[in-house]
């Protein structure tokens, strides 16, 4: 079926051709090396003990001459020094700017964003919003808080596209999707921001109301979810039962990398205007073609703030090698999970989304949250942690999840049902077997 | 108007303005708010509102001595206004916050219990002059820093303790002083009113502004305006707010005007609780 023409954004930079995008980003990427080397202890010290000057750079490959970082070297200067700023952000003390913390197992670190790193960061990504469907004088549903770094670009993007901006009490834990449900049906949004798990509670939600999805989402145009991979046969059933014209994806951290999905959903285009993404091997660091699975190393565009040249964000990513029929020319993304939520089972490396795609083919279960139970000792099956679903008997479902696992990724599954999952930050992708304790069916 | 009234005519109109959103107002920012009522409420906002109920939040820092280079950290929701206040960065459309208004540094971290710990990772790491924290999360703060041995004024000056149309008692209060070792402050939200009052250190009475809030203290029959001295509901009318305009909201805080006159701020209210 022909596509209709997707309206422009405001330049055409996301349809240069490949070698002006190099050309950009080389510069881009020169200030920023400077920049680091003339003012950020942490690189300079870091470029020195590798013998690299930024004057050197004739080249974007030149730039794996640099060292790649992970939040752990962060983490320990933050205890070496006692502070959170370790050398790695610009002050202007008469700048407005406000601290913001990534949170995760490892401990947490800290984001000095100012206001110019947030209208250049804010003002890329209201171009996502903008394909993702927003215009002036929608209201946006923004899930979101305040202390949160999405928070921080989105402002930019509601002040920059001219929508109103709608905000649920609390935060976004499944225990607040009560609130964003009164949200949706009482203030009606056209647009709804959201994170891929509490997207689902808020579904659980209705389901526990017993409402219809339309009439949750009803007036709803466009939903923009982010936080987690959502598997294709999951937003087809979703569009279809909330009745919105489309559901988009959106990829990112703070640390500096937008991706976003077109109205193809062939993958996310990467922002080239503020990041430049590599995929290197996770153990030699060695760069990968398109095509290939590997950690999403990240450098930041934008000389504000805090800097990140060549960050391991320790997720499962790769470049994909085809171009998107959209037309335009950032190439696509996907990034499957964290490095840390890979599973080893019967030989295989798997991530949560591997398995999420098995469930999604079986109808009852599309879009029940589940886990990946990870046993002490590798396994010859995999073996999930699901949520009991609403409708259905739990043995043909059972049985029809074991074919699809076996079709898909040839090997067993054992699937422990739950009524309820724990409530977790970022949703819930893999518990340790220590932490559930023995099966229970 | 109360509360009641509020949530009776959201339901009877099915606006979630409680039909108090201005005609001809375009809101541009809408926050639904913390009430535990049969219904939610919102309000909304727009640049001018925002601008004046920031500049009450500045006033409230300004009270407690806050100025340029402080850095400041926020242990609460990031849809509380205090949160949301903050900085122009936290919300969109608001030109300057408290923290921009002042050129102090805000870090926010999310009011759930659980996130105590992260918390004391921001008061070790972040250092800040003021430490805002909701009621509800000192309890868990304070065993946080129990556990981890810290003293806590070698960290930060004290701690403001935070709640919507509710304040800690002067008993509770006392009882976290001793504990953690500094101060701890009050700040009054009444949301619905978009309302704020600070407990100033010098007299340890709530100070609010007459030129942004009409504050009264009436007794249980609205109609009977009472003598000030006593303690009675406040009643708050809003000057700034032109989306949601407030007037006369009866409170569920209980309170006495005194006299004006305090040194850090001798025109300002005065509110005992």
């Amino acid at each position: 079926m022909k596509k209709a023409r997707e309206p422009v954004y405001l330049d055409s930079q996301d349809t240069w051709p490949a070698e002006k995008l190099r050309r950009l980003q080389f510069r881009k990427l020169k200030r920023m090396l400077g920049h680091a080397y003339q003012n950020l202890p942490f690189y300079r010290r870091r470029f020195e003990a590798s013998h690299f000057h930024p004057d050197s750079v004739k080249s974007l490959q030149d730039l794996l001459r640099v060292p790649i970082f992970t939040k752990r070297d962060l983490l320990r200067e933050i205890k070496e020094k006692g502070s959170f700023s370790v050398g790695t952000e610009t002050f202007d003390g008469g700048e407005r700017a406000v601290l913001c913390m990534t949170s995760g197992t490892l401990g947490t670190s800290f984001l000095y964003w100012p206001t110019k790193w947030r209208s250049i960061r804010g003002g890329s990504l209201a171009r996502a919003y903008w394909w993702g469907g927003l215009r002036s004088g929608m209201r946006m549903l923004m899930a979101a808080p305040a202390w949160h770094s999405l928070a921080v670009q989105e402002t930019e993007v509601v002040q920059k596209i001219g929508a109103t901006c709608v905000i649920p009490w609390g935060t976004f834990l499944p225990r607040f999707s009560g609130n964003f449900l009164d949200t949706m049906i009482e203030v009606r949004p056209d647009f709804v921001s959201i994170f891929l798990p509490m997207f689902y509670a808020l579904l659980a939600e209705c389901r526990r109301r017993k409402m219809s999805l339309a009439r949750a989402f009803q007036g709803v145009k466009y939903i923009l979810v982010g936080g987690a991979p959502m598997t294709p046969r999951t937003r087809e059933k979703l569009k279809e039962e909330t009745g919105v014209v489309d559901i988009f994806e959106g990829l990112g951290n703070p640390e500096g990398l937008t991706a976003m999905e077109c109205s193809f959903h062939r993958g996310h285009h990467i922002f080239l205007d503020c990041c430049h993404v590599e995929i290197v091997d996770p153990q030699t660091h060695e760069p990968l073609p398109a095509g290939k699975r590997g950690t999403v190393v990240i450098t930041s565009l934008i000389p504000y703030g805090s800097v990140y040249i060549r960050y391991d964000t320790e997720d499962l990513g790769e470049i994909l090698p085809e171009r998107c029929s959209c037309g335009r020319t950032w190439p696509l993304l996907e990034v499957y999970d964290r490095q840390a939520n890979i599973v080893r089972v019967a030989g295989k490396e798997l991530v949560p989304y591997d398995a999420r795609l098995c469930v999604d083919e079986v109808p009852e279960l599309i879009g029940i949250p589940f886990a990946v139970i990870r046993e002490e000792r590798a396994t010859a099956y995999l073996r999930l942690l699901i949520q009991k679903p609403p409708t259905g008997e739990l043995d043909p479902i059972g049985t029809q999840l074991r074919d699809r696992v076996q079709e898909r990724l040839q090997i067993e599954v054992r699937v422990d049902w739950t009524e309820e999952l724990p409530e977790r930050w970022k949703g819930v992708a893999v518990i340790e077997e220590k932490d559930w304790g023995a099966p229970h069916v | 108007m109360t509360l009641e009234e509020l949530v009776a005519e959201k339901i009877r109109s099915g606006d979630p303005y409680s039909l108090r959103c201005a005609k001809g107002r375009l809101p541009l920012v809408v926050f639904q708010l913390e009430y535990d009522t049969e219904t939610a409420l919102y309000v909304a906002l727009d640049r001018d509102d925002l601008k004046h109920y920031a500049e009450a939040l500045r006033r409230c820092w300004s009270l407690l001595g806050l100025k340029r280079g402080d850095r400041v950290a926020i242990f609460d929701y990031g849809t509380s206004p205090v949160s949301y206040l903050a900085s122009s960065l936290f919300t969109p459309y608001l030109k300057q916050g408290a923290a921009d208004l002042l050129g102090c540094l805000p870090i926010c971290n999310d009011g759930v219990s659980h996130m105590a710990r992260r918390a004391v990772d921001i008061l070790r790491l972040v250092r800040p002059r003021v430490f805002f924290i909701r009621n509800d999360c000192l309890q868990p703060f304070t065993a946080e820093v129990e556990r981890e041995g810290l003293r806590l004024s070698d960290y930060t000056l004290f701690l403001v303790a935070v709640e919507n149309e509710s304040l800690l008692s002067k008993t509770e209060q006392g009882a976290f002083e001793r504990k953690l070792g500094v101060p701890v402050y009050r700040l009054l939200r009444m949301d619905a009113a978009m309302f704020l009052a600070m407990e100033c250190p010098e007299c340890r009475l709530l100070h609010s502004w007459q030129d942004l809030y009409l504050v009264e203290s009436v007794a249980e029959r609205i109609e009977e305006q009472v003598d000030n001295e006593k303690e009675h509901r406040l009643v708050i009318t809003n000057r700034f707010a032109r989306t949601c305009p407030t007037l006369r909201y009866l409170s569920q805080i209980k309170g006495s005007l005194e006299p004006a006159g305090c040194p850090r701020g001798p025109k300002e209210y005065r509110i005992a609780t």
